[in-house]
């Protein structure tokens, strides 16, 4: 494994092609080779694509041997979510409806990173509208965790959080709207961004909600994620929301240590009723970045309970306005699950709807007054490593959302205040499974958060660890 | 706030264009009692002068702060 191309990070395969140590061919057939191997039991992969992939690597091949280096991530072979636009590609988004949908735009996000020198391995599995947490689809079947076959992946990512982990790309988009980063970076052993809400241009994207949509990138380390975001972030014509504040340089960011920094614990909420491996977890990183050099406080967020109720009615709410056509012509044609959660959205008032958007300022001011003189808050990603894909298999069964909501209840809190925060591999269970920690930063600070997050992966190898083929 | 009932939402459903069954009514009036309850504090408590907007200026204050480091 060690010796494979593939096996190398997202930042160390851009440096060996751009000194033509590994040529974009070899890379890109070592991720075909390993996706080969994996994909039927992983089930990560939308769509592979090996034939234009191999062209376009001699392509890009062929440019650097005239001289013309095309990008920071010039022939480096990426997969994405299913659900960022590429002109000319179908683009299902997990979904039956759109099993034909040919994107028309290619989605700011994407058009950034080819221009940066990327090419297209094929694209990644997703939650159907990328509306559910487990990494269950029911017109494409579940995604495999690949520590663990038969447990889940977590989602939305699904396929990003898998073929991230397995080593079939270097890194993936996702995108996260109640957690859908988070969960399969936790459940998944890879570090996952979710940005803040306006730093990342969302045009080209699916839907799923306006006011909580985020995009961001999973792959094997911070300083991975740090070199996407950079070059993605910034302002877009297409998107307003895309804020125009000038882009640091996360890279940079990265490379700083951490002594001096403030990290804080929750006092209540984030460790309530953990599973004890997690807790465990937990426990260890906090003694990592203590050893860091970071001082550790105590502090006591507002209720965040209330947070994820008015998460609730906004993601609920919106999603049904974007589905309601589809939900009245093609209900037959959406999954029970996710048929059943956007129809939750058709009995939340206005009224209530408004309060939830009206009551986001306040919030975050409150949040803000909480952390002041923090750095980051570091919380768990979920209260348990990855259940199986058996016992997550809800379908619309009655407690299917309180199952759901149980499972999302630490990432939902964070999608309404639009925070970014990075899920960054910290442990394993007994039995192997990975287990994630979310670091949570202010608005529009993801360099802290990126510098915490590669500090601590410094220090440990638990980003570096990869699941074996069995 | 309560949250709605039954009855109550298969009206809200109709009147959006979307109608559901009995069934699915009752299924959903479960699905968001809890949000409803993690609400209720804040529901009709916000003051008069208070817009969604706040939240983008609430998020600019954190630009500001680090464009000021």
């Amino acid at each position: 494994m060690s010796s494979e191309p593939a096996s190398l990070s997202l930042t160390s395969v851009a440096q060996a092609i751009a000194r033509k140590r590994l040529s974009s061919r070899e890379a890109t057939q070592s991720c075909l080779d390993r996706i080969g191997r994996w994909q039927p039991r992983l089930n990560a992969f939308m769509a592979i694509e090996a034939e234009a992939a191999l062209a376009a690597a001699d392509a890009a091949d062929a440019a650097l041997a005239k001289g013309q280096h095309g990008g920071a991530l010039h022939g480096v072979p990426l997969a994405h979510k299913d659900m960022y636009y590429e002109t000319g590609k179908v683009v299902t988004c997990g979904s039956k409806i759109r099993r034909d949908f040919v994107a028309a735009v290619t989605s700011t996000a994407l058009q950034r990173l080819q221009h940066a020198g990327t090419i297209r391995l094929g694209s990644l599995q997703m939650a159907e509208f990328a509306y559910g947490p487990t990494g269950h689809n029911a017109h494409y079947g579940p995604v495999h965790n690949p520590w663990a076959f038969d447990h889940i992946t977590g989602g939305s990512s699904s396929g990003s959080g898998a073929a991230v982990a397995a080593r079939l790309t270097f890194a993936a988009l996702g995108s996260d709207t109640g957690g859908s980063i988070r969960m399969p970076a936790h459940f998944c052993g890879v570090t996952g961004l979710k940005t803040t809400v306006g730093r990342v241009s969302r045009a080209g994207a699916m839907p799923l909600s306006q006011s909580l949509d985020t995009v961001g990138p999973l792959a094997r380390s911070a300083e991975d994620c740090a070199l996407l975001l950079g070059l993605m972030a910034g302002d877009d014509p297409d998107d307003p929301t895309a804020v125009a504040d000038p882009v640091p340089d996360y890279v940079a960011a990265a490379q700083a240590p951490i002594k001096g920094l403030t990290i804080g614990v929750p006092a209540a909420f984030y460790v309530d009723d953990l599973d004890p491996e997690v807790a465990r977890v937990l426990d260890e990183a906090i003694a990592i970045f203590r050893s860091e050099g970071a001082e550790i406080v105590q502090v006591a967020l507002p209720d965040q309970r209330q947070l994820s109720a008015a998460c609730q009615f906004v993601l609920a709410v919106e999603a049904a306005a974007f589905h309601k056509r589809w939900m009245i012509e093609r209900p037959q044609d959406y999954g029970p699950q996710v048929l059943m959660r956007l129809q939750n959205g058709l009995a939340v008032p206005a009224i209530s709807y408004l309060e939830a958007m009206r009551w986001r300022g306040p919030a975050l001011a409150a949040h803000r007054a909480a952390v002041s003189g923090i750095d980051a808050v570091i919380a768990p990603v979920a209260p348990v490593a990855a259940p199986t894909i058996a016992e997550s298999d809800l379908g619309n069964s009655p407690d299917a959302e309180a199952v759901i909501q149980r499972l999302t209840r630490f990432t939902r809190p964070i999608n309404y205040l639009g925070l970014p925060s990075l899920a960054i591999p910290s442990g394993f269970t007994r039995r192997g499974l990975p287990v994630g920690m979310q670091l949570i930063g202010a608005s529009f600070d993801e360099a802290t958060l990126l510098r915490i997050g590669a500090a601590f992966q410094r220090a440990t190898d638990f980003h570096n660890r990869a699941p074996e083929f069995a | 706030m309560t949250r709605p009932t039954q009855r109550e939402i298969k009206a809200m459903a109709e009147v959006a264009g979307v109608p559901v069954s009995a069934d699915v009514a009752a299924r959903i009036a479960d699905s968001l009692g809890p949000a409803f309850e993690g609400f209720a504090a804040i529901a009709g408590t916000l003051p008069f002068d208070l817009e969604p907007a706040t939240f983008a200026v609430v998020q600019g204050a954190d630009r500001t702060t680090k464009a000021d480091q």
